[in-house]
């Protein structure tokens, strides 16, 4: 039995014997690696129990970290075929736009972010934004899109109006009820 | 066809554990490398059909493996000698949107050519007109079609609704029929009036039974459905049933025997690989399935446990986590209100998000997501039951909105664009990657499967796995009439 060629690192002296008696299993295989395994903090380290002897020598002395454990999937990576939710970053950025929506004339009507999520102002990427500044709007007419746990919810206006700011960038998290845009309902 | 009266005498087995056992307790890991090795040793097993493919094993292929996923299929056939079987979530295939007609031919053609024999199809909502598209180009394409309804609870998911299902899928002329319970919600007591029902409908084509384990109670409910006359059941080899996976091939088999049927397993053949599955798990610090313990909450909201950790975890970074309870119950309502979706992605998301703007804007459908507006008005597929005048008059679904013809007849064929986009000389497969994924993700595929060894041993498979540990420089093992010796 030879390993593949090219797979060990080093070139190593290997000697295997199979005597007679019964061939290994996959069990006694998981055995010993879970011996091997848990001796991994000794320099050497010799155990014999019914049928298996291990013994080991390290390179050096001292053991190399054993291997981390294959990455367990983050949240957000499909588990078991299921859409998961993606968690939102947005609650742990401090928005800047309120200090901006503190700043507007008196008398402007403020669209408001129903819930925590991602703003977007396009309704798909490269596509041009819903409104701009100077964009006349009726209350029934999209201004945004908020992505809520990788669901879209449209914007209505809410007032008939002209837009004259856009609060927050395309792509920005915003928090629950901050400012998107600012809408004069008067022009 | 000829109506069976007696029960089938032998039962058969379709092997989940290249598919669904790994999509439920390794997120879907396993690759085209690691299943390599057993694949003569699967074909021994004796099992009728063994299933590889469904829309999360193509996703994670392409998405995180980055494996061309019609490389594995290909490969996959080509080892196997037992007929292999793909799944696809009909008109959205391996997505949860929506594919033109002509796309979905092209996917059943291709893998038709790359050797799959069966094609397996469901829709999320049972909207069996979901699923015509690919019965037919199945079919055309000479492959067998099973076609599954999905098990749910609600006041309307009733035997009789299944009937239903059963007496469409019979007129679309399928070759087998499955209940699909997908969170383990189906128990003994209503196995005994729904089994009976649904066998009474399916006329004689065979019927199969696919559940999964988070009650505890689906090896149970597998002996209900051999009773009541089912010829075919879904499992995984031990250690990769139990869990959130099915019940494991060789509980479901000792319940066949004690139950007088034949079946076709050769016991050698499971118990090999099985442990070269433990070794597996073994070898890739992977989890081995575990029997659920019976959990009556699971029977109260349906949320798949994954997706309820995963809302506590949200839920906690804004800030809302106390309020955890109230979402669960207002989520039972939103369902209601919905017309009792079975809760499986998308829906399951759709009910839970909407939940929670519910709860958190302190007032119910003030914000309906647009997904939920299209699902209401009819745009994914018939709904198990009309939503509440509630959420109507709150959705205010205009009559433009409202689609009540078959979901993919209003979507335009794509293959005449994509053969555009991509030039003459585009690969069918690489037209439906196209229809699937951006230019980045499939630019990323290996394309060639990974080199990797068709057969193995428990000795190989040590010795290799000594040879890549760098830490050790001297070992000397000894086990069961074997010595092994090595210096770096």
């Amino acid at each position: 039995m030879k390993a593949r060629s090219g797979s060990p690192k080093r070139k190593r002296a290997a000697r295997t014997r199979v005597a007679a008696g019964r061939a290994p299993t996959y069990e006694d295989l998981v055995q010993i690696v879970e011996l091997v395994r848990s001796a991994s903090q000794f320099s050497e380290f010799r155990l014999r129990s019914g049928d298996i002897e291990v013994e080991m020598r390290r390179t050096n002395g001292a053991a190399e970290p054993t291997p981390l454990p294959a990455a367990f999937p983050h949240a957000g990576e499909p588990v078991g075929g299921e859409v998961t939710l993606e968690p939102e970053r947005a609650a742990l950025h401090v928005p800047h736009a309120h200090a901006d929506a503190e700043n507007l004339p008196p008398g402007l009507a403020l669209v408001r972010a129903p819930m925590v999520g991602t703003f977007y102002r396009a309704p798909e990427p490269g596509a041009p934004p819903f409104v701009e500044p100077g964009t006349r709007v009726e209350p029934d007419m999209i201004v945004g899109i908020i992505e809520v746990m990788k669901l879209m919810n449209s914007i209505p206006a809410g007032c008939a109006g002209v837009v004259t700011n856009v609060l927050v960038g395309n792509a920005e998290p915003v928090e629950y009820a901050q400012p998107l845009l600012a809408i004069d309902p008067r022009a | 066809m000829s109506v069976r009266r007696k029960p089938p005498h032998t039962m058969r087995f379709v092997d989940v554990t290249l598919r669904d056992a790994h999509q439920c307790l390794w997120s879907t890991r396993m690759t085209t490398a690691m299943m390599a090795p057993i694949l003569g040793t699967l074909d021994r097993v004796g099992y009728d059909v063994i299933n590889v493919l469904g829309g999360a094993v193509f996703d994670v292929c392409v998405r995180y493996l980055h494996e061309n996923p019609w490389r594995r299929v290909q490969f996959l056939c080509g080892r196997l000698a037992t007929p292999v079987d793909a799944l696809t979530r009909g008109q959205s295939l391996y997505t949860f949107e929506l594919f033109p007609d002509d796309i979905v031919a092209l996917n059943a053609r291709v893998l038709a050519g790359l050797g799959v024999k069966i094609l397996t199809v469901y829709d999320a909502l049972n909207d069996n007109r979901n699923i015509e598209s690919s019965v037919r180009a199945g079919k055309a394409a000479g492959m067998k079609v099973n076609g599954w309804m999905t098990y749910t609870l609600s006041p309307v998911h009733t035997d009789e609704y299944y009937a239903e299902r059963a007496r469409e899928l019979l007129a679309l002329g399928v070759d087998y029929m499955c209940i699909k319970d997908p969170t383990g919600l189906l128990t003994p007591e209503r196995g005994d009036t729904l089994f009976p029902a649904v066998v009474a409908a399916a006329r004689g084509v065979p019927l199969q039974l696919h559940s999964h384990c988070q009650s505890g109670l689906a090896p149970e409910v597998h002996s209900v459905a051999m009773r009541a006359g089912f010829e075919y059941a879904y499992t995984a080899l031990e250690p990769l049933g139990n869990g959130a996976s099915l019940p494991t091939t060789q509980e479901i088999r000792r319940r066949a025997l004690a139950l007088g049927r034949k079946c076709r397993l050769d016991e050698p053949a499971m118990r090999e690989a099985s442990g070269y599955f433990n070794w597996l798990c073994a070898r890739e610090d992977k989890p081995r399935g575990e029997v659920a313990r019976y959990d009556p909450a699971l029977y109260e909201h349906q949320i798949p446990g994954g997706m309820i950790s995963n809302l506590r975890y949200q839920l906690q970074v804004m800030k809302l986590e106390h309020r955890l309870p109230e979402i669960m119950e207002e989520a039972a309502r939103v369902r209601r209100d919905l017309g009792y979706p079975i809760v499986v992605s998308p829906f399951a998301q759709y009910i839970i998000t909407q939940a929670v703007l519910n709860v958190v804007q302190g007032e119910r459908y003030k914000t309906i997501p647009d997904e939920v507006r299209k699902y209401a008005g009819g745009y994914y597929g018939r709904l198990a039951a009309a939503p509440s005048a509630e959420f109507l008059e709150r959705a205010d679904i205009r009559p433009e909105e409202r689609v009540t013809e078959r979901p993919g007849e209003h979507i335009e064929p794509w293959i005449p664009r994509l053969r555009t986009k991509l030039g003459a000389h585009a690969s069918d497969e690489g037209v439906l990657l196209a229809a699937f994924y951006d230019d980045a993700l499939i630019a990323a595929l290996r394309d060639p499967v990974p080199e990797c060894r068709t057969r193995t041993t428990p000795l190989y498979e040590l010795v290799h796995w000594l040879a890549e540990r760098r830490d050790i420089g001297q070992a000397r093992i000894r086990f069961a009439g074997t010595e092994l010796s090595f210096a770096a």
